[in-house]
């Protein structure tokens, strides 16, 4: 049977802000800036190129964690320095990629694994599924406060570089890594330079779970399945790691694409967290696209997007 | 261009590995997950002996209420991880998700890389890693076969190169739907892309250049184009566009090599529409009805 729905542009999110939401993240950014970032970078010669070095790094983050990630960035010989930075940000399941191809570009571009995934997931590994779940009664010790911190701290690792421009920096993903392109242009609006997400994960908790049986949303629903009195606690979490409530801090240029038939991220959030943001924004909503977001279409316009605001000099203007 | 070139000792190599599987009793042990389970469906930890030996893991759903139940058999993804199966596959078949050696819950003692896994091992055809995860997901498919809930008449599997394989190996299967190839004319397509997971061959040769011709050998044990002649399921096979990797000239020495019936579906690149047409030509070919359509929006 078919579901009918209002149109998702009209829908209206539950998402709440709590008044004390900037309060909680400053908290929390000022604790993980106290923390020495001891950036470490080594050279992968099976992976580097005639036109780009690719080079295993890792900071230090929340809790202790050592946090991994691939930093691909053009040879010297290829593209002269300075160039401009790109934060890429994975999945829910997806292992970062080695983002050669935009160092190709003319980035020095960044693929991060934040905790829990491989090569990060030594002393905390909450599994998939898990990690959505993982301590959701408590907003102190959710694992997504250290998962986003994880991803801001990759911006910091690019700060460190001497061949990066502080001035342009972007970020970049899809799905969770949507959601972390906003949150981290929003805990680094200082910074930010520009952001580009598809398919926004982490949008409407609330919404997505009444909206979606599909994994990784459902790992919630479970959760209260079990636990239904534990509802009202895991509701107060979710507001303060709704990426919806993250907008409004944000002020670089913002590029949202979304799929209109999708089923995991469903296009009600996408559309709530769009109508959140109050920096110059653009929409790109692709009718009869799933969870791939229209990306066929959409990422020439990411990259011509990016290419617009950090300029980096292996795309042609 | 690198033609792929099928090997003298490729029966010899493949009946080998099958008399590995077979002196090792899968030894399953099922496992209810509560969380999971809900009031249409049982989903169970599955573990299960490969060759090795090796414990693999699995997510073993089945719906509630009287059998048999079509089977399906989903092969893992090229990753670390792979969901338990959709909440409308759990509701009509008996349907099993694989986890090979090196993904997470079957990643001890080995866990895989990635970048890495796909050229582990990769100049030894017998030490390849490939050799055992193939293993892997035909014991999966015994396993459904074994299932008393699961009417053998009627399975599908789903998935890449190694849903084709499985199908070639074991030709118990009804139905296959086949994307997303990535062990098919795999040298030949790294020479035209260099975007991971196929840009992991292009590192190693550049690492290692003398040991091309080994590569060489070694994939075309892996490559489906010298398995899908065994196929007797009717295959679906998922096109890409014109001139591209996955595309129908890309795509066409695979098709003419095919067993059993062979159908095409071209991709929209519009996923919700792609979705609903794969689930609802499964859904025929193995007797359920298809899921619900995602959307129809009022106003």
């Amino acid at each position: 049977m078919q579901q009918v729905r209002q149109p998702a542009d009209q829908y209206r999110t539950k998402t709440i802000r709590p008044p004390d939401f900037d309060q909680f993240w400053a908290e929390i950014m000022a604790a993980a800036a106290e923390i020495p970032l001891r950036p470490s970078l080594e050279h992968v010669p099976m992976r580097s190129t005639d036109q780009v070095d690719v080079y295993e790094i890792g900071y230090d983050s929340l809790d202790g964690l050592r946090i991994a990630g691939w930093y691909c960035v053009p040879k010297e010989s290829y593209l002269p320095p300075p160039y401009p930075g790109l934060l890429i940000v994975p999945g829910y399941i997806s292992e970062p990629t080695l983002p050669k191809s935009w160092a190709k570009l003319g980035y020095a571009a960044v693929g991060v694994a934040p905790r829990g995934k491989l090569r990060s997931n030594r002393h905390f590994n909450p599994g998939y599924p898990g990690l959505l779940v993982h301590n959701i009664v408590d907003r102190h010790t959710y694992a997504y406060r250290g998962f986003y911190v994880d991803a801001c701290r990759a911006v910091d690792f690019l700060l460190t570089r001497p061949e990066v421009d502080h001035g342009r920096i972007g970020v970049h993903g899809s799905s969770q890594g949507g959601a972390l392109t906003v949150v981290t242009a929003a805990l680094r609006a200082d910074v930010i330079t520009c952001g580009a997400a598809g398919a926004p994960f982490l949008c409407g908790f609330l919404d997505a779970i009444a909206l979606t049986h599909s994994y990784p949303y459902e790992e919630i629903v479970e959760y209260l399945r079990r636990h239904p009195e534990r509802e009202p606690l895991v509701r107060e979490t979710l507001m303060y790691f709704d990426v919806i409530n993250f907008a409004p801090m944000i002020r670089c240029p913002m590029l949202i694409y979304i799929g209109l038939a999708d089923d995991v991220c469903p296009p009600e959030t996408g559309y709530a967290l769009y109508h959140a943001l109050a920096c110059p924004k653009e929409l790109l909503a692709y009718p009869r696209c799933a969870h791939d977001a229209g990306s066929y279409w959409a990422m020439p316009k990411v990259k011509a997007f990016l290419a617009e605001h950090l300029k980096p000099a292996g795309v042609p203007r | 261009m690198v033609a792929s070139v099928r090997p003298a000792d490729f029966g010899a190599y493949w009946k080998a590995v099958d008399d590995e599987l077979a002196r090792y009793p899968a030894a399953p042990e099922l496992e209810e997950l509560p969380r999971h389970s809900t009031d249409f469906g049982t989903v169970y930890a599955l573990k299960l002996t490969s060759i090795g030996p090796y414990r693999i893991f699995g997510y073993y759903c089945v719906p509630r209420g009287e059998g048999p139940f079509p089977g399906l058999l989903y092969t893992p993804r090229y990753g670390s991880v792979n969901h338990i199966p959709s909440y409308y596959d759990r509701e009509r078949y008996a349907v099993l998700q694989i986890m090979h050696r090196g993904q997470r819950l079957a990643d001890q003692p080995f866990a895989a890389a990635y970048p890495g896994l796909l050229t582990h091992d990769i100049a030894d055809p017998g030490r390849y890693v490939y050799r055992g995860i193939v293993a892997d997901c035909v014991r999966g498919l015994e396993f459904l076969l074994s299932r008393p809930e699961v009417d053998r008449e009627r399975i599908g599997v789903v998935g890449d190169d190694l849903a084709l394989l499985v199908a070639a190996r074991r030709p118990a299967v009804a139905a296959l739907q086949a994307s997303n190839l990535l062990l098919y004319r795999l040298l030949g397509a790294a020479e035209r892309s260099d975007e991971y997971p196929v840009e992991e061959v292009n590192d190693y040769l550049r690492a290692y250049p003398e040991r091309r011709e080994a590569v060489a050998c070694t994939l075309a044990y892996f490559d489906p184009l010298h398995h899908v002649p065994d196929i007797r399921a009717t295959t679906l096979l998922c096109v890409g566009d014109p001139g591209a990797l996955g595309g129908p000239e890309w795509l066409a020495p695979l098709r003419a090599a095919l067993g059993g019936t062979v159908e095409e579906y071209r991709l929209t690149h519009e996923g919700g529409v792609d979705r609903d047409w794969l689930d609802a030509w499964l859904a025929r070919r193995l007797g359920v009805e298809p899921r619900p359509l995602m959307w129809a929006t009022r106003g």
